[in-house]
């Protein structure tokens, strides 16, 4: 039996390399953890409640009956209660939607009862921030039970000399449910949430990995050192390399953006296209310096390829992709603000399902752009160190 | 034409090269001889710019390694086959030339002097990756050269190359010699490097002995430079 003596190389080998061993048992910890916090994350829709005028009465049994729900979570809005202007309310709530402090205001005034008194339905004014269809649905569903124990309570005007003929007139109609959607509307499915996020992640991983294989693969067969002897400056052989690549990346972008926009149902217009190519080329630019700076930290290939899990996967699971950041704990929460994919996929919403200008989502711009910089400029201390090649 | 001063290189406490003092003139072959280890290619990663000493100084051909003047006349053939595998030959050495510059009609005529001195007239259009180790290390030589270096490093040549192809190497590095060209050479094979006009002992990061290949011998009584270097590395420096 000699076989053992290929199984001891191997584990004195890989004993030696850390950073092979903190892969085969960190990484798995670090992903089962993101898995547990994705799955068991009790996401609840964020709903504010505003009453007026007599209305104000049904306040108590309102919010006992919103927060009984387990999807939602009752907000206090900072809304001064003199204020009734019903102009100056609605522009106040749909402050706090587009801020982000609720996803969606119930509002109820004293219109109600006037209504309901003149033989109408009534209307309850419901404002949904709307881009996200899972939050929606959940306060629409909540808002609908709470409605069937308003109706219930809400008084009937029965006049003592009311005959039977009388009583059939009293209005015992369903409340009506006046929805006001800041973006998008009742069409939005949820899978329209998710696709916009699509292309960001689907450039970042490709770019990058070729983009790490690759260079890498130049660094071990030494043509590399050959570049940079040649004539050239290091940051000339990046940018051809940068030149080189950009034209079957943007060609991929391309490809995935415009399967994702015949995926949609939300009309674009062109404008919105150009926009959302040109976030999709600086993610590509990003993902590319990442690859060219990260293949630099590697050794070898196999060292390069070890990135890639390491570098894609916390991004889909903390980038608030799929799962909403907020249901994860603080550490892993801030430990999003360190990938690009955060920033990309917040701006390629803003545009798709807010139809935000780009330039509204300039902070995300900026980390985008703050990202090349900062690898850009570990490429160069590199260069500097003379660790490149 | 290259000038070295007291370079000393570390790698953590380890001195790969130590207090080296070096000095090529135009248009010679120059040996840089030592066994495994002995600090060849750091030195020559050095001259080229790739490493920087921790001290001393170097001038390579009235410049800096790094400086861009210098870069274009400088010539190098690395130790692994540093080729594109997936480009033809012509076309490995259509993009060196073109990285230094050469393009249009001038490249072509370069293409097809070098596709006739070393032999790759007929290979021209296979790509490397289906050539024989010694073919490729053909093509990496004409790679080297296509852009007419002033001085040309090779290190370990002929490393893995069969002994007809090695005579055949001789004989090109010569003819650059004799068109003005500076040729430094690494090599551990100790016979093959009689070829060569002057030549470094080097050990362990240490010049031991610096002469012609004959005065080399006749100093230490050698009756070749396999002699002549142990009997170096003996004695130490004379």
């Amino acid at each position: 039996m000699k076989l053992q003596w290929i199984a001891w190389r191997l584990i004195l080998e890989i004993r030696r390399d850390r950073r092979t061993l903190a892969m085969f048992f960190l990484v798995p910890l670090v992903v089962m953890t993101l898995i547990y916090y994705a799955l068991q994350g009790d996401e609840k829709a964020s709903l504010g409640l505003v009453t007026r005028g007599v209305a104000r009465l049904w306040d108590y049994p309102i919010s006992a009956v919103l927060a009984e729900s387990e999807d939602l979570e009752l907000v206090e809005l900072s809304l001064p209660d003199e204020e009734a202007d019903p102009v100056k309310i609605e522009a106040f709530i749909k402050d706090a939607l587009a801020k982000g402090e609720v996803q969606g205001v119930l509002l109820m005034d004293a219109r109600l009862l006037e209504e309901r008194f003149g033989g109408e339905r009534g209307d309850l004014h419901l404002y949904l921030e709307g881009s996200r269809p899972t939050a929606t649905a959940a306060i629409l569903s909540g808002v609908a039970s709470a409605m069937d124990d308003l109706a219930e309570q809400l008084p009937i005007v029965v006049d003592n000399t009311c005959s039977a003929q009388c009583a059939e007139s009293i209005n015992n109609k369903a409340l009506n449910l006046n929805k006001h959607y800041l973006y998008g509307d009742e069409d939005y499915r949820s899978i329209d949430y998710f696709l916009p996020a699509f292309p960001p992640l689907l450039v970042f991983f490709f770019t990058f990995i070729i983009t790490i294989i690759t260079f890498q693969r130049e660094r071990a067969r030494g043509t590399l050192a050959r570049l940079i002897i040649a004539p050239f400056s290091f940051f000339q052989v990046i940018l051809g390399y940068g030149l080189g690549f950009f034209a079957f990346f943007t060609l991929q972008s391309a490809i995935v953006l415009g399967y994702v926009l015949l995926l949609l149902r939300i009309p674009l217009t062109g404008w919105q296209i150009t926009q959302l190519g040109f976030l999709t080329l600086l993610l590509m630019l990003v993902a590319m310096v990442m690859g060219l700076f990260c293949s630099f930290l590697a050794k070898n290939e196999f060292q390069a390829i070890q990135f890639i899990p390491l570098v894609i996967l916390p991004q889909i699971f903390l980038s608030d992709m799929i799962w909403r950041v907020e249901t994860f704990p603080v550490f892993f929460r801030l430990l999003a603000f360190s990938f690009p994919l955060t920033y990309a996929n917040r701006a390629a919403r803003g545009l798709v399902l807010k139809g935000e200008a780009l330039w509204i989502n300039w902070p995300d711009l900026l980390a985008l752009v703050g990202f090349l910089g900062l690898f850009l400029l570990g490429m160069l201390l590199f260069v500097r160190s003379r660790q490149a090649v | 034409m290259l000038k070295i001063k007291n370079i000393t290189k570390r790698y953590g406490r380890h001195e790969v090269v130590s207090e080296l003092n070096l000095t090529i003139p135009i248009g010679s072959i120059f040996g840089l001889l030592g066994p495994n280890g002995a600090g060849k290619t750091t030195l020559i990663r050095i001259i080229t710019g790739l490493l920087e000493p921790d001290s001393g100084s170097i001038s390579l051909l009235g410049g800096k390694p790094r400086d861009l003047k210098v870069r274009q006349q400088l010539g190098y053939l690395p130790q692994e086959a540093a080729l594109y595998p997936g480009l033809t030959v012509k076309e490995n050495l259509q993009f060196f030339g073109r990285c230094y510059g050469i393009n249009g009609a001038a490249l072509e005529t370069r293409l097809a002097e070098l596709l006739t001195l070393t032999e790759l007239t007929e290979q021209k259009n296979q790509l490397v990756e289906e050539l024989s180790g010694g073919t490729a290390r053909r093509v990496l030589l004409a790679s080297a050269l296509v852009h007419r270096p002033r001085f040309l490093i090779l290190d370990e040549p002929t490393s893995g190359v069969d002994p007809l192809l090695r005579r055949k190497f001789w004989k090109w590095l010569r003819a650059l010699s004799l068109e003005g060209a500076s040729v430094l050479v690494t090599t551990h094979h100790l016979a093959e490097a009689e070829a060569c006009e002057q030549i470094l002992f080097l050990r362990h990061g240490k010049a031991l002995d610096v002469g012609e290949p004959k005065a080399l011998m006749k100093r230490y009584h050698a009756p070749d430079l396999e002699a002549a270097f142990l009997a170096a590395t003996l004695e130490g420096s004379p």
